[in-house]
């Protein structure tokens, strides 16, 4: 059993707090009284995950096994996430190939000779076919790839139906085999309370035209945060339309959640409070430094996301979406929750190299925001840590650096949009459609391995809540340039951008450091 | 004093950073990057006089610190940089007689690549064709790539009746021969049209050509790029084919180079008559259940051995139950997980 999450004071003996920088690390001092907090250390995996998985399918929550609802001469549909779950990468096998080998083994034994499997992807990148591969493994993608096997596509219209309102008048669209199946099985893997439930349907095999509905700044806004469904309204137009579709089609919800083990043994320190630093650890710190400080930005990033998480799974569960995901939840904040007392008026938060987006793929500066800001800021409950008017502090080099094949879009948005505003609410008035009907955009994400052409734009409402709830934002070590365009301010070192806080929040601060990854999720009292 | 309070570390490293700092700023300040001037004159003549065929590099005990440097350094370092997939080992496994390697070329990573797919057997045996007008422009560097990779001077540029002797000389004495049929390292990473040189030696002296695709190399080092970047790579290893009576060259290596870009394609799925299904439980892994792995299992039952308890096997190709471990004399059981000790094969 390991140790829950910590809320650790610094003071004279407390060791330097490790801070992510994207493609590299720093150790920085806080001030005396500085609070760091930790997340709980990863829960003990399940021992025979086959033998959980098979449990959960035989005893669903809220439905029949799911061995009783496959004929002969049913239309099966299984849907799984893609590769912005879980982050890094899991290393072989993925537990949804262990989910979907079991299905699939059920679905052979009933004789079920019409499946396809569908990577729900929404908007996001085509994947590779290796990076399909070491999701589904060798056994599932030899059998089925490319004509049962293949990759959802939101911009074909013959691919997509149309399947009506919500209550709340939102359009909710579906991939057009999903919608004509007799089941749908949605394999997902949750490894932050946002993912899963409703969303996974409603975003990962919508169009547009759906996902807009509730992927805009005055939903974003309303979501505090959305890593607490219960106080996120991106959740509950999710649920209003996966009710819709659950209405539609039968639908069988798989979700399986995993620990908080991020980092492969090569980068422990990682993973562990600096108290617990041994003289290995600080070696592979020295030399992971060194080798960061000096390797050109191509090969240290080949480095990092070459790494593989030994996540081990910790929960798996069938049946019902609402029933799964209310489990699933538990299961969730039972690995990553820590009680926070009280708000602070700095944050600090170092941004690492990889975020959802940006698999195999340089963090381009829309994405740090989306990141540090988006994600990172919003690991909340209750309240935020940061007060309102307070100052967010990043760590990130944050260069001018885009991948082309991946995020075409993002350079347009960068070098147009942004350099006209930065305010969230006027880029969704005056772009976002531009940007989402571009034929070249359009073109690239499905043929491609391109995103959509809206996706900078979520990216960026994503961070819409931090930016106005924080009364400065400051980004060390950033391109001075690249930092200014963003609309934030930039700062040399640590100390320099504390200096600069006090400015907005007065002399002797309260400072907080969220020690992330691995993820934690502030319970803020 | 705790590890984290002193400066003289940090100072050292920070000394060493200023250090690449500068180096980084001269490099900018005298344009290293850039092309020399075209009034420089350029070092020796294109192709290397002819000085040596690096016959020194196949002898004793060059080959054995070559083994050595392979097995403790390259091999280990090719791993680690793109573990790689091998596929067709069986065809090279139990070579009888000296063959011709030949395989695409979208990089430098490629020759390691092939030399880590080939095994202890087939690699101690083989040298390499090294383009004479790039890699022993410079003796010492001609030098040092032979004694790492076994390579001799290929000559691209002319020639051709003197190549020809010195490469079927190296087959009749036994040694394998590695050709990158393109002549140079595609520079898009596809492949380019095979020149007729390899067809031209394996009807002259009548070898076995064994074609092979890599996968991946072109990401790890492609042409331009002075280091190599992690990723994945996958060496397919072809049947072994020899030329047909009556076939002239150019359509032998026509043949070697179709044969080489099947291998290129993915596996085309077994072929099977009926639904996915079969093929399905056709790909199942030979494995047991673990619940039936922990009781004693009849040999006449299974044709697999149980593997470890509880543990999923992962893909296919990995999935090979370990036979089981022969007794010691003593009676106790030799652990199945350890590999017998590598050694040095026999040479030629």
């Amino acid at each position: 059993m390991g140790r829950p999450g910590a809320v650790i004071e610094v003071d004279r003996n407390t060791p330097p707090v490790l801070f992510h920088f994207g493609e590299g690390v720093r150790l920085e001092k806080l001030p005396l009284g500085a609070r760091i907090v930790y997340s709980p250390d990863p829960l003990d995996p399940i021992a025979h995950p086959e033998r959980a998985i098979k449990r959960a399918l035989a005893k669903p929550l809220e439905d029949d096994p799911l061995k009783s609802l496959l004929r002969r001469g049913m239309k099966l549909t299984i849907a799984f996430d893609d590769l912005s779950l879980p982050l890094p990468p899991m290393a072989a096998p993925d537990v949804r190939q262990l989910v979907m080998e079991e299905v699939i083994d059920m679905a052979a034994e009933a004789g079920v000779e019409d499946i396809h499997l569908i990577a729900a992807l929404g908007l996001h990148r085509r994947m590779t076919a290796d990076e399909i591969r070491h999701i589904v493994g060798d056994r599932i993608f030899s059998t089925f790839w490319p004509d049962r096997l293949y990759q959802h596509d939101g911009e074909d219209p013959e691919a997509n139906v149309y399947i009506g309102k919500t209550s709340a008048g939102e359009d909710v669209t579906l991939h057009r085999r999903a919608a004509e199946s007799d089941l749908v099985i949605y394999v997902n893997l949750t490894l932050v309370p946002m993912d899963g439930g409703h969303k996974s349907m409603s975003t990962g095999l919508a169009t547009y035209r759906g996902i807009r509905e509730h992927h805009n700044v005055k939903t974003l806004m309303s979501s505090l945060s959305y890593m607490n469904p219960p106080d996120s309204a991106l959740h509950h137009s999710c649920i209003r339309q996966g009710q819709l579709i659950e209405d539609t089609v039968r639908v069988f919800h798989i979700e399986t959640t995993v620990n908080n083990h991020a980092f492969p043994s090569i980068a422990n320190f990682m993973q562990k409070r600096e108290t617990d630093w041994t003289a290995q650890d600080q070696a592979m710190f020295l030399g992971m430094k060194q080798f960061t400080d000096i390797a050109p930005p191509a090969f240290k990033r080949s480095v990092f996301h070459a790494m593989r998480a030994p996540y081990g799974l910790t929960g798996v569960h069938a049946g019902q979406v609402d029933a799964v995901h209310e489990k699933t939840l538990e299961a969730v904040r039972n690995q990553i929750s820590v009680r926070v007392e009280g708000q602070t008026d700095i944050v600090t938060i170092g941004v690492p190299y990889l975020g959802p987006y940006n698999v195999n793929a340089p963090m381009n500066p829309v994405l740090v925001v989306c990141m540090g800001l988006g994600y990172l800021f919003n690991f909340y409950k209750n309240k935020p840590v940061l007060r309102k008017g307070g100052v967010a502090i990043l760590t990130h080099p944050c260069r001018y650096e885009f991948d082309a094949v991946q995020h075409p879009s993002y350079i347009d948005f960068y070098d147009e949009v942004l350099a006209d505003t930065t305010d969230p609410q006027e880029i969704e008035t005056k772009y976002e459609l531009r940007f989402a009907e571009d034929p070249w955009f359009r073109q690239l994400y499905r043929k491609s391995h391109a995103y959509h052409g809206a996706h900078p734009f979520y990216a960026w409402y994503w961070a819409a809540h931090a930016m106005d709830h924080a009364g400065d934002i400051i980004i060390v070590g950033g391109d001075r340039d690249v930092v200014h365009r963003l609309g934030f301010k930039c700062a040399t070192t640590l100390e320099d951008a504390f200096e600069m806080a006090e400015q907005t929040v007065g002399r002797y601060p309260s400072v907080t450091h969220l020690r992330m990854p691995p993820i934690l999720l502030a319970d803020v009292e | 004093m705790t590890w984290y309070s002193g400066d003289g570390f940090s100072g050292l490293t920070g000394a060493v950073g200023d250090a690449v700092r500068d180096v980084r700023r001269v490099r900018r300040g005298w344009h290293w990057d850039s092309p020399r001037p075209r009034t420089w004159p350029e070092q020796g003549s294109v192709v290397p006089a002819r000085a040596s065929d690096l016959s020194w590099a196949r002898q004793e005990p060059v080959r054995t610190i070559r083994f050595l440097i392979q097995r403790g350094l390259l091999l280990p370092f090719t791993e680690a940089m793109a573990h790689p997939k091998v596929e067709g080992r069986e065809w090279v496994r139990d070579l009888e007689r000296p063959v011709i390697f030949a395989a695409n070329h979208s990089s430098h990573a490629d020759t390691s690549l092939i030399l880590h797919a080939l095994g202890d057997r087939a690699r101690d045996r083989t040298v390499v064709a090294a383009a004479a007008d790039y890699w022993f422009k410079r003796p010492l560097l001609g030098n040092i790539v032979s004694l790492f990779l076994n390579t001799f001077p290929f000559s691209r540029t002319g020639g051709a009746q003197a190549q020809l002797h010195s490469s079927s000389q190296l087959l009749k004495s036994g040694w394998n021969l590695v050709l990158f049929p393109e002549g140079s390292r595609s520079p898009d990473g596809r492949i380019h049209e095979f020149k007729a040189g390899v067809g031209h030696l394996a009807n002259e002296t009548g070898t076995p050509v064994v074609p092979l695709h890599i996968r991946g190399a072109y990401q790890i080092m492609p042409k331009g790029q002075s280091l190599p970047l992690p990723g994945p790579a996958r060496v397919r290893i072809g049947k072994p084919m020899s030329p047909q009576p009556g076939e002239g060259s150019r359509q032998f290596t026509a043949r070697v180079e179709k044969a080489v870009r099947t291998l290129a394609l993915e596996p085309a799925q077994p072929d099977i008559q009926g639904s996915w299904i079969e093929r399905w439980r056709l790909m199942k892994p030979r494995e047991l259940p673990y619940e039936e792995s922990t009781e004693p299992v009849q040999a006449s039952e299974t044709t697999a051995p149980p593997v470890k308890a509880g543990r999923k096997v992962g893909p296919l190709s990995t999935a090979r139950a370990l036979p089981a471990p022969p007794e010691k004399p003593d009676g106790r059981a030799r652990s199945a997980a350890a590999p017998p000790r590598a050694s040095r094969p026999k040479h030629p």
